[in-house]
Protein backbone atom coordinates (compact mmCIF):
# COMPACT_ATOMS: atom_id res chain seq x y z
CA UNK A 1 0.00 0.00 0.00
CA UNK A 2 3.04 2.35 0.25
CA UNK A 3 3.09 2.89 -3.46
CA UNK A 4 -0.45 3.58 -3.52
CA UNK A 5 -0.72 6.34 -0.45
CA UNK A 6 2.75 7.78 -2.11
CA UNK A 7 0.39 8.01 -5.23
CA UNK A 8 -2.16 9.65 -2.98
CA UNK A 9 -0.25 12.14 -1.54
CA UNK A 10 1.62 13.17 -4.84
CA UNK A 11 -2.52 13.88 -5.86
CA UNK A 12 -3.02 15.79 -3.04
CA UNK A 13 -0.05 17.90 -3.67
CA UNK A 14 -0.60 18.63 -7.42
CA UNK A 15 -4.17 20.13 -6.79
CA UNK A 16 -5.02 23.46 -4.98
CA UNK A 17 -7.82 21.78 -3.76
CA UNK A 18 -6.31 21.09 -0.09
CA UNK A 19 -4.17 24.01 0.05
CA UNK A 20 -7.78 25.85 -1.01
CA UNK A 21 -9.94 24.00 2.07
CA UNK A 22 -7.25 24.72 4.66
CA UNK A 23 -7.24 28.41 3.82
CA UNK A 24 -10.74 28.72 3.65
CA UNK A 25 -11.18 26.62 7.39
CA UNK A 26 -8.08 29.40 8.58
CA UNK A 27 -10.12 32.40 7.65
CA UNK A 28 -13.22 30.95 9.22
CA UNK A 29 -11.90 29.81 12.47
CA UNK A 30 -9.85 33.20 12.51
CA UNK A 31 -14.20 34.99 11.78
CA UNK A 32 -15.42 32.51 14.48
CA UNK A 33 -13.06 33.47 17.40
CA UNK A 34 -12.96 37.32 16.90
CA UNK A 35 -16.45 37.16 16.76
CA UNK A 36 -17.45 35.59 19.73
CA UNK A 37 -14.17 37.02 21.69
CA UNK A 38 -14.59 40.32 20.72
CA UNK A 39 -18.63 40.25 20.85
CA UNK A 40 -19.92 38.04 23.56
CA UNK A 41 -19.89 40.27 27.27
CA UNK A 42 -17.37 39.78 29.49
CA UNK A 43 -19.40 37.69 32.27
CA UNK A 44 -20.56 35.31 29.03
CA UNK A 45 -16.77 34.75 28.41
CA UNK A 46 -15.76 34.62 32.64
CA UNK A 47 -15.92 31.22 32.96
CA UNK A 48 -13.52 27.99 32.14
CA UNK A 49 -16.05 26.52 29.94
CA UNK A 50 -17.02 29.12 28.14
CA UNK A 51 -13.87 29.92 26.64
CA UNK A 52 -13.43 26.15 26.25
CA UNK A 53 -16.32 26.43 24.22
CA UNK A 54 -15.02 29.82 22.44
CA UNK A 55 -11.56 27.93 21.77
CA UNK A 56 -14.13 24.84 20.50
CA UNK A 57 -14.74 26.53 17.23
CA UNK A 58 -11.36 26.39 16.16
CA UNK A 59 -12.01 22.02 16.48
CA UNK A 60 -15.60 22.51 15.27
CA UNK A 61 -13.92 23.52 12.00
CA UNK A 62 -11.19 21.89 11.47
CA UNK A 63 -13.34 18.54 11.90
CA UNK A 64 -15.69 19.71 9.53
CA UNK A 65 -12.53 21.00 6.61
CA UNK A 66 -11.04 17.47 7.46
CA UNK A 67 -14.16 15.79 7.01
CA UNK A 68 -14.82 17.95 3.46
CA UNK A 69 -11.47 16.76 2.65
CA UNK A 70 -11.49 13.52 2.92
CA UNK A 71 -15.02 13.33 1.25
CA UNK A 72 -13.46 15.68 -2.06
CA UNK A 73 -10.37 12.77 -2.13
CA UNK A 74 -12.28 10.01 -2.92
CA UNK A 75 -15.74 12.22 -5.07
CA UNK A 76 -13.47 13.91 -7.34
CA UNK A 77 -12.26 10.84 -8.56
CA UNK A 78 -16.15 9.91 -9.33
CA UNK A 79 -16.94 13.10 -10.40
CA UNK A 80 -13.50 14.03 -12.61
CA UNK A 81 -13.64 10.26 -13.95
CA UNK A 82 -10.06 9.78 -12.57
CA UNK A 83 -11.19 6.64 -10.86
CA UNK A 84 -11.03 4.95 -14.01
CA UNK A 85 -7.58 5.43 -14.59
CA UNK A 86 -6.65 4.52 -10.64
CA UNK A 87 -8.34 0.97 -11.23
CA UNK A 88 -6.65 0.34 -14.32
CA UNK A 89 -3.23 0.88 -13.10
CA UNK A 90 -4.27 -0.68 -9.37
CA UNK A 91 -7.46 -2.69 -9.61
CA UNK A 92 -7.20 -4.20 -5.93
CA UNK A 93 -9.40 -1.69 -4.76
CA UNK A 94 -9.60 -1.81 -0.96
CA UNK A 95 -5.31 -0.57 -1.63
CA UNK A 96 -6.75 3.02 -2.82
CA UNK A 97 -8.99 3.27 -0.42
CA UNK A 98 -6.72 2.31 2.44
CA UNK A 99 -4.21 4.65 0.94
CA UNK A 100 -7.19 7.55 0.95
CA UNK A 101 -8.23 6.60 4.46
CA UNK A 102 -3.90 7.15 5.24
CA UNK A 103 -3.21 10.39 3.73
CA UNK A 104 -6.75 11.75 4.73
CA UNK A 105 -5.94 10.80 8.10
CA UNK A 106 -2.44 12.55 8.02
CA UNK A 107 -3.86 15.77 6.46
CA UNK A 108 -7.21 16.14 8.30
CA UNK A 109 -4.92 15.60 11.28
CA UNK A 110 -2.99 18.66 9.87
CA UNK A 111 -6.21 20.31 10.05
CA UNK A 112 -7.39 19.75 12.93
CA UNK A 113 -4.41 20.99 15.07
CA UNK A 114 -3.75 24.30 12.38
CA UNK A 115 -7.38 24.99 13.34
CA UNK A 116 -7.41 24.14 17.29
CA UNK A 117 -3.72 26.13 17.36
CA UNK A 118 -5.28 29.56 15.31
CA UNK A 119 -8.33 29.43 17.54
CA UNK A 120 -6.35 29.20 20.78
CA UNK A 121 -4.02 31.93 19.60
CA UNK A 122 -6.83 34.76 18.77
CA UNK A 123 -8.78 33.67 21.61
CA UNK A 124 -6.15 34.04 24.12
CA UNK A 125 -5.25 36.98 22.62
CA UNK A 126 -8.03 39.13 22.06
CA UNK A 127 -9.43 37.70 26.24
CA UNK A 128 -6.30 39.20 27.45
CA UNK A 129 -6.75 42.25 25.35
CA UNK A 130 -10.04 42.73 26.94
CA UNK A 131 -8.79 42.37 30.56
CA UNK A 132 -10.67 38.77 30.95
CA UNK A 133 -9.18 36.87 33.26
CA UNK A 134 -7.70 33.32 30.96
CA UNK A 135 -9.17 30.51 32.67
CA UNK A 136 -7.44 27.75 30.78
CA UNK A 137 -4.42 25.94 32.06
CA UNK A 138 -1.50 24.65 29.56
CA UNK A 139 -3.63 21.25 30.35
CA UNK A 140 -6.27 22.72 28.41
CA UNK A 141 -4.36 23.74 25.77
CA UNK A 142 -2.52 20.93 25.09
CA UNK A 143 -5.67 18.88 25.12
CA UNK A 144 -7.65 21.04 22.53
CA UNK A 145 -5.09 21.19 19.96
CA UNK A 146 -3.64 17.72 20.37
CA UNK A 147 -7.12 16.54 20.46
CA UNK A 148 -8.06 18.61 17.77
CA UNK A 149 -5.61 16.87 15.77
CA UNK A 150 -6.62 13.16 16.72
CA UNK A 151 -10.30 14.52 16.20
CA UNK A 152 -9.38 15.73 12.32
CA UNK A 153 -7.29 12.66 12.15
CA UNK A 154 -10.46 10.34 12.64
CA UNK A 155 -13.06 12.58 10.92
CA UNK A 156 -11.16 12.75 7.39
CA UNK A 157 -11.59 9.11 6.93
CA UNK A 158 -15.29 9.76 7.82
CA UNK A 159 -15.52 12.18 5.33
CA UNK A 160 -13.62 9.36 2.94
CA UNK A 161 -16.27 6.30 4.45
CA UNK A 162 -19.04 8.77 3.35
CA UNK A 163 -17.52 9.75 0.01
CA UNK A 164 -16.88 6.13 -1.18
CA UNK A 165 -20.81 5.41 -0.38
CA UNK A 166 -22.49 8.41 -1.61
CA UNK A 167 -20.02 8.85 -4.61
CA UNK A 168 -21.74 12.12 -5.53
CA UNK A 169 -19.61 14.73 -4.85
CA UNK A 170 -22.36 17.36 -4.24
CA UNK A 171 -24.57 15.57 -1.55
CA UNK A 172 -21.67 13.92 -0.02
CA UNK A 173 -20.38 17.66 1.23
CA UNK A 174 -23.50 18.84 1.62
CA UNK A 175 -24.59 15.66 3.94
CA UNK A 176 -21.50 16.45 6.16
CA UNK A 177 -22.26 20.39 6.55
CA UNK A 178 -25.64 19.61 7.66
CA UNK A 179 -24.86 16.79 10.24
CA UNK A 180 -21.95 18.66 11.79
CA UNK A 181 -23.40 22.00 11.19
CA UNK A 182 -26.65 21.51 12.45
CA UNK A 183 -27.88 18.01 12.95
CA UNK A 184 -25.31 17.47 15.87
CA UNK A 185 -26.08 21.27 17.15
CA UNK A 186 -29.95 19.93 17.52
CA UNK A 187 -28.45 16.94 19.38
CA UNK A 188 -26.39 18.85 21.69
CA UNK A 189 -27.96 21.41 23.23
CA UNK A 190 -30.01 23.17 25.60
CA UNK A 191 -32.55 19.98 25.78
CA UNK A 192 -30.14 17.89 28.42
CA UNK A 193 -32.37 14.39 27.39
CA UNK A 194 -31.49 14.64 24.07
CA UNK A 195 -28.10 15.79 24.68
CA UNK A 196 -27.51 12.49 26.75
CA UNK A 197 -27.98 10.70 23.43
CA UNK A 198 -26.36 13.38 21.14
CA UNK A 199 -23.90 13.54 23.34
CA UNK A 200 -22.54 10.09 21.35
CA UNK A 201 -22.83 11.26 18.11
CA UNK A 202 -19.42 11.45 16.02
CA UNK A 203 -18.90 15.27 16.20
CA UNK A 204 -19.98 15.52 20.42
CA UNK A 205 -17.27 12.38 20.35
CA UNK A 206 -14.83 14.86 18.34
CA UNK A 207 -15.56 17.90 20.63
CA UNK A 208 -15.20 15.23 24.01
CA UNK A 209 -11.36 14.55 23.05
CA UNK A 210 -10.85 18.06 22.73
CA UNK A 211 -12.29 18.69 26.71
CA UNK A 212 -15.43 20.97 25.39
CA UNK A 213 -18.49 20.90 27.88
CA UNK A 214 -17.34 18.61 30.54
CA UNK A 215 -20.46 18.33 32.09
CA UNK A 216 -22.39 17.70 29.14
CA UNK A 217 -20.22 15.56 26.73
CA UNK A 218 -18.00 12.38 27.31
CA UNK A 219 -14.47 12.39 28.93
CA UNK A 220 -12.02 13.01 26.24
CA UNK A 221 -10.13 9.63 26.29
CA UNK A 222 -14.18 7.52 25.82
CA UNK A 223 -14.91 10.36 22.85
CA UNK A 224 -11.60 9.27 21.35
CA UNK A 225 -12.27 5.35 21.73
CA UNK A 226 -16.02 6.22 20.11
CA UNK A 227 -15.00 8.47 17.45
CA UNK A 228 -12.50 5.96 16.20
CA UNK A 229 -15.29 3.18 16.22
CA UNK A 230 -16.86 5.47 13.90
CA UNK A 231 -14.07 6.11 11.56
CA UNK A 232 -13.67 1.88 11.50
CA UNK A 233 -17.13 1.69 10.84
CA UNK A 234 -16.75 4.32 7.49
CA UNK A 235 -13.74 2.89 6.42
CA UNK A 236 -14.92 -0.34 6.58
CA UNK A 237 -18.14 1.24 4.86
CA UNK A 238 -16.07 3.17 2.14
CA UNK A 239 -13.90 -0.35 1.14
CA UNK A 240 -17.08 -2.56 0.83
CA UNK A 241 -18.68 0.29 -1.13
CA UNK A 242 -15.70 0.76 -3.55
CA UNK A 243 -14.57 -2.74 -3.65
CA UNK A 244 -18.24 -3.94 -4.76
CA UNK A 245 -19.62 -1.71 -7.03
CA UNK A 246 -19.32 -1.44 -10.95
CA UNK A 247 -17.33 1.67 -11.49
CA UNK A 248 -19.10 2.87 -15.02
CA UNK B 1 5.92 -11.32 -12.16
CA UNK B 2 4.71 -12.51 -15.39
CA UNK B 3 1.01 -14.38 -15.40
CA UNK B 4 0.22 -17.73 -16.22
CA UNK B 5 0.02 -16.89 -19.91
CA UNK B 6 -1.39 -19.72 -22.20
CA UNK B 7 -4.04 -22.60 -21.10
CA UNK B 8 -3.93 -26.59 -21.04
CA UNK B 9 -2.93 -27.59 -25.18
CA UNK B 10 -1.28 -24.12 -25.67
CA UNK B 11 1.27 -23.92 -23.77
CA UNK B 12 4.52 -23.57 -25.33
CA UNK B 13 3.15 -21.99 -28.23
CA UNK B 14 5.12 -18.32 -28.42
CA UNK B 15 4.03 -18.27 -32.01
CA UNK B 16 3.77 -15.19 -34.05
CA UNK B 17 -0.01 -13.87 -34.69
CA UNK B 18 -2.62 -16.53 -35.58
CA UNK B 19 -3.86 -20.19 -34.84
CA UNK B 20 -2.90 -21.93 -31.73
CA UNK B 21 -1.44 -18.57 -30.16
CA UNK B 22 -3.22 -18.32 -26.71
CA UNK B 23 -5.85 -15.63 -26.62
CA UNK B 24 -4.60 -12.28 -25.18
CA UNK B 25 -8.21 -11.48 -24.45
CA UNK B 26 -10.81 -14.71 -24.34
CA UNK B 27 -14.79 -13.61 -23.29
CA UNK B 28 -17.08 -16.33 -22.89
CA UNK B 29 -20.83 -15.74 -22.73
CA UNK B 30 -19.95 -12.72 -21.24
CA UNK B 31 -23.38 -11.48 -19.61
CA UNK B 32 -24.20 -8.17 -17.61
CA UNK B 33 -28.33 -6.95 -16.49
CA UNK B 34 -28.83 -3.85 -15.19
CA UNK B 35 -32.31 -4.92 -14.01
CA UNK B 36 -34.47 -5.94 -16.68
CA UNK B 37 -31.95 -4.55 -18.94
CA UNK B 38 -29.24 -7.14 -20.76
CA UNK B 39 -26.24 -4.88 -21.67
CA UNK B 40 -24.25 -7.58 -22.47
CA UNK B 41 -26.00 -10.21 -24.12
CA UNK B 42 -24.18 -13.92 -23.94
CA UNK B 43 -20.50 -12.27 -25.99
CA UNK B 44 -17.42 -14.53 -26.69
CA UNK B 45 -14.85 -13.56 -28.51
CA UNK B 46 -11.07 -14.23 -28.39
CA UNK B 47 -8.31 -11.70 -29.46
CA UNK B 48 -4.66 -13.25 -30.25
CA UNK B 49 -1.76 -11.24 -30.18
CA UNK B 50 -0.13 -8.98 -33.27
CA UNK B 51 -3.55 -7.86 -34.48
CA UNK B 52 -5.64 -5.09 -34.16
CA UNK B 53 -9.51 -5.65 -33.46
CA UNK B 54 -12.05 -3.09 -34.33
CA UNK B 55 -15.45 -3.19 -32.16
CA UNK B 56 -17.91 -1.81 -33.39
CA UNK B 57 -21.77 -1.55 -33.14
CA UNK B 58 -24.61 1.36 -32.77
CA UNK B 59 -25.05 3.89 -29.88
CA UNK B 60 -25.89 1.34 -26.69
CA UNK B 61 -24.77 -1.69 -28.11
CA UNK B 62 -23.09 -2.70 -25.61
CA UNK B 63 -19.03 -1.92 -26.20
CA UNK B 64 -18.76 0.59 -23.77
CA UNK B 65 -19.59 -2.00 -21.22
CA UNK B 66 -18.07 -4.69 -22.94
CA UNK B 67 -14.38 -3.09 -22.09
CA UNK B 68 -15.48 -1.83 -18.79
CA UNK B 69 -16.52 -5.73 -17.65
CA UNK B 70 -12.95 -7.15 -19.72
CA UNK B 71 -10.55 -4.05 -17.32
CA UNK B 72 -12.96 -5.65 -13.97
CA UNK B 73 -14.57 -2.00 -13.58
CA UNK B 74 -17.45 -3.83 -14.08
CA UNK B 75 -18.54 -7.27 -12.43
CA UNK B 76 -20.16 -9.66 -15.20
CA UNK B 77 -24.10 -11.01 -14.63
CA UNK B 78 -22.70 -14.22 -16.38
CA UNK B 79 -19.82 -15.73 -18.49
CA UNK B 80 -16.37 -14.60 -17.87
CA UNK B 81 -13.72 -11.31 -19.32
CA UNK B 82 -10.19 -12.84 -19.52
CA UNK B 83 -6.74 -11.12 -20.58
CA UNK B 84 -3.76 -12.98 -20.40
CA UNK B 85 -6.24 -16.10 -18.97
CA UNK B 86 -6.99 -13.90 -15.52
CA UNK B 87 -9.50 -11.65 -14.67
CA UNK B 88 -8.17 -8.03 -14.87
CA UNK B 89 -8.59 -7.32 -11.26
CA UNK B 90 -5.85 -10.43 -10.87
CA UNK B 91 -3.51 -9.75 -12.73
CA UNK B 92 0.08 -9.01 -10.75
CA UNK B 93 0.39 -5.71 -12.83
CA UNK B 94 -1.92 -5.20 -14.98
CA UNK B 95 -0.32 -1.93 -16.09
CA UNK B 96 2.83 -3.55 -17.56
CA UNK B 97 0.09 -5.57 -19.81
CA UNK B 98 -2.99 -3.71 -20.59
CA UNK B 99 -3.34 -0.04 -21.02
CA UNK B 100 -6.37 1.46 -21.52
CA UNK B 101 -8.17 4.89 -22.36
CA UNK B 102 -11.73 4.55 -21.75
CA UNK B 103 -12.84 8.46 -21.48
CA UNK B 104 -11.20 11.46 -23.24
CA UNK B 105 -11.80 12.96 -19.98
CA UNK B 106 -10.70 10.94 -17.36
CA UNK B 107 -8.75 13.52 -15.38
CA UNK B 108 -8.31 16.41 -12.77
CA UNK B 109 -9.27 19.81 -14.50
CA UNK B 110 -6.67 21.31 -11.83
CA UNK B 111 -3.64 18.99 -12.10
CA UNK B 112 -1.08 19.38 -15.00
CA UNK B 113 -0.42 16.63 -17.48
CA UNK B 114 2.76 15.53 -16.09
CA UNK B 115 1.66 15.16 -12.39
CA UNK B 116 -1.45 13.28 -13.61
CA UNK B 117 1.23 10.81 -14.96
CA UNK B 118 3.36 10.64 -12.24
CA UNK B 119 0.38 9.66 -9.69
CA UNK B 120 -0.33 6.77 -12.09
CA UNK B 121 3.07 5.60 -12.54
CA UNK B 122 3.09 5.30 -8.43
CA UNK B 123 -0.25 3.96 -8.18
CA UNK B 124 0.28 1.49 -10.59
CA UNK B 125 3.53 0.02 -8.23
CA UNK B 126 5.12 -1.58 -11.59
CA UNK B 127 8.81 -0.47 -11.44
CA UNK B 128 7.67 2.29 -14.03
CA UNK B 129 10.61 4.75 -13.40
CA UNK B 130 9.83 8.36 -13.35
CA UNK B 131 11.84 9.30 -16.94
CA UNK B 132 9.12 6.85 -18.34
CA UNK B 133 6.56 9.91 -17.68
CA UNK B 134 8.60 12.42 -19.88
CA UNK B 135 9.12 9.29 -22.91
CA UNK B 136 5.37 8.93 -22.88
CA UNK B 137 4.72 12.56 -22.82
CA UNK B 138 7.35 12.23 -25.70
CA UNK B 139 5.82 10.14 -27.79
CA UNK B 140 2.45 11.70 -27.96
CA UNK B 141 3.60 15.42 -28.66
CA UNK B 142 2.72 16.48 -25.15
CA UNK B 143 5.98 17.54 -23.53
CA UNK B 144 5.75 20.65 -24.38
CA UNK B 145 1.99 21.74 -22.63
CA UNK B 146 2.90 18.66 -19.76
CA UNK B 147 3.31 21.06 -16.67
CA UNK B 148 0.10 23.25 -17.81
CA UNK B 149 -3.08 22.36 -16.21
CA UNK B 150 -5.20 19.62 -18.32
CA UNK B 151 -8.35 22.13 -17.70
CA UNK B 152 -6.53 24.20 -20.55
CA UNK B 153 -5.63 21.16 -22.84
CA UNK B 154 -7.79 20.46 -25.95
CA UNK B 155 -10.14 17.26 -26.60
CA UNK B 156 -6.96 15.99 -28.78
CA UNK B 157 -4.62 16.99 -26.14
CA UNK B 158 -6.50 15.31 -23.53
CA UNK B 159 -7.08 12.49 -25.44
CA UNK B 160 -3.20 12.10 -26.20
CA UNK B 161 -2.77 12.25 -22.26
CA UNK B 162 -4.86 9.59 -21.97
CA UNK B 163 -3.03 7.22 -24.91
CA UNK B 164 -0.09 8.44 -22.74
CA UNK B 165 -1.06 7.06 -19.75
CA UNK B 166 -2.02 3.63 -21.36
CA UNK B 167 1.46 3.46 -22.48
CA UNK B 168 3.14 3.97 -19.36
CA UNK B 169 3.41 0.60 -18.30
CA UNK B 170 4.68 -0.50 -22.53
CA UNK B 171 1.80 -3.04 -22.12
CA UNK B 172 1.00 -5.86 -24.19
CA UNK B 173 -2.48 -4.95 -24.85
CA UNK B 174 -3.79 -1.88 -25.97
CA UNK B 175 -7.89 -0.94 -25.02
CA UNK B 176 -8.73 2.15 -26.68
CA UNK B 177 -12.79 4.13 -26.80
CA UNK B 178 -13.09 6.40 -29.97
CA UNK B 179 -8.99 6.80 -29.83
CA UNK B 180 -9.29 9.53 -32.56
CA UNK B 181 -12.12 11.79 -31.04
CA UNK B 182 -11.03 15.16 -31.80
CA UNK B 183 -7.38 14.37 -33.01
CA UNK B 184 -6.51 16.63 -36.13
CA UNK B 185 -6.25 14.56 -39.61
CA UNK B 186 -2.14 14.58 -38.90
CA UNK B 187 -2.64 12.73 -34.99
CA UNK B 188 -4.89 10.61 -36.44
CA UNK B 189 -2.08 9.35 -39.30
CA UNK B 190 0.24 9.00 -36.11
CA UNK B 191 -2.18 7.40 -34.35
CA UNK B 192 -3.15 5.05 -36.93
CA UNK B 193 0.63 4.26 -37.89
CA UNK B 194 1.79 3.52 -34.19
CA UNK B 195 -1.35 1.42 -33.44
CA UNK B 196 -0.04 -0.96 -36.48
CA UNK B 197 3.23 -1.11 -35.52
CA UNK B 198 2.55 -1.57 -32.32
CA UNK B 199 0.73 -4.81 -33.30
CA UNK B 200 3.32 -5.40 -35.82
CA UNK B 201 5.55 -5.63 -32.76
CA UNK B 202 3.59 -8.87 -31.44
CA UNK B 203 1.02 -6.35 -29.27
CA UNK B 204 -2.74 -6.88 -29.34
CA UNK B 205 -4.81 -3.60 -30.34
CA UNK B 206 -8.66 -3.33 -29.50
CA UNK B 207 -10.12 -0.19 -30.43
CA UNK B 208 -13.95 0.10 -29.96
CA UNK B 209 -14.88 3.26 -32.22
CA UNK B 210 -17.93 4.58 -35.15
CA UNK B 211 -15.44 5.95 -37.40
CA UNK B 212 -15.40 2.49 -39.87
CA UNK B 213 -13.04 4.21 -41.89
CA UNK B 214 -10.62 4.18 -39.89
CA UNK B 215 -11.44 0.44 -38.82
CA UNK B 216 -11.14 -0.12 -42.34
CA UNK B 217 -7.36 1.27 -42.50
CA UNK B 218 -6.04 -0.18 -39.40
CA UNK B 219 -8.25 -3.58 -38.30
CA UNK B 220 -7.23 -7.07 -38.78
CA UNK B 221 -10.69 -8.04 -38.23
CA UNK B 222 -13.82 -6.58 -36.17
CA UNK B 223 -16.71 -7.24 -33.73
CA UNK B 224 -19.79 -6.53 -34.46
CA UNK B 225 -22.17 -6.19 -31.19
CA UNK B 226 -25.81 -5.12 -31.64
CA UNK B 227 -28.23 -5.07 -28.67
CA UNK B 228 -26.08 -6.51 -26.04
CA UNK B 229 -25.41 -9.34 -28.95
CA UNK B 230 -22.10 -10.36 -30.73
CA UNK B 231 -23.87 -9.53 -34.65
CA UNK B 232 -20.84 -10.62 -36.27
CA UNK B 233 -16.79 -11.56 -35.75
CA UNK B 234 -15.01 -11.77 -38.96
CA UNK B 235 -11.78 -11.04 -40.32
CA UNK B 236 -12.09 -7.87 -42.66
CA UNK B 237 -11.25 -9.62 -46.02
CA UNK B 238 -13.94 -12.01 -45.25
CA UNK B 239 -16.58 -9.15 -45.05
CA UNK B 240 -15.03 -7.54 -47.94
CA UNK B 241 -15.20 -10.65 -49.79
CA UNK B 242 -18.73 -10.02 -50.40
CA UNK B 243 -18.09 -7.20 -52.36
CA UNK B 244 -18.96 -4.65 -50.38
CA UNK B 245 -17.43 -2.07 -48.22
CA UNK B 246 -17.39 -2.50 -44.38
CA UNK B 247 -20.00 0.02 -43.90
CA UNK B 248 -22.16 -2.01 -46.51
CA UNK B 249 -21.81 -4.89 -43.84
CA UNK B 250 -21.72 -3.30 -40.64
CA UNK B 251 -25.33 -1.47 -41.69
CA UNK B 252 -26.72 -5.04 -42.68
CA UNK B 253 -25.39 -7.30 -39.83
CA UNK B 254 -26.79 -4.30 -37.35
CA UNK B 255 -29.78 -3.81 -39.45
CA UNK B 256 -31.28 -7.46 -39.16
CA UNK B 257 -30.33 -7.89 -35.51
CA UNK B 258 -32.39 -4.69 -34.93
CA UNK B 259 -35.54 -6.22 -36.50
Amino acid sequence: MRAQLRAELAKQRSTRTGLGLFATMLALVALAILLHALALPAHDLAGRDHQLTVLGRGELLGVLFAALFGAVSITAEYRHGTIRPTLLAMPRRGRIVSAKLAASALIGGAFGLAGCALAAAIGSAVLRARGIEIRLDAGDYVLLVAGGAVAGGLWAPIGVGVGAVIRNQLPALIGICAWLLFVEELLVGDVASVTKVGRFAPGAAAAAITGQQPGALLAPAVGLALLFAYASVAAVAGSLATTRRDVN
Amino acid sequence: MAGARGMAGEVGNPAPSGAGAAPVVSVRSLTKRYGDLVAVDEVTFSLTDGSVTGLLGPNGAGKTTTLRLLLGLVEPSAGEALVFGRRYRELDHPARRVGAVLESGDFHPGRSGRDHLRALALMADAGIPPRRVDEVLDLVGLAGPADRRVGTYSLGMRQRLGLAGALLGEPELLVLDEPANGLDPARIRWLRTFLRGFAERGGTVLVATHVLAEVAQIADQVIIVDGGRLAAAARLEQLSARGESLEDAYLELTARQAS
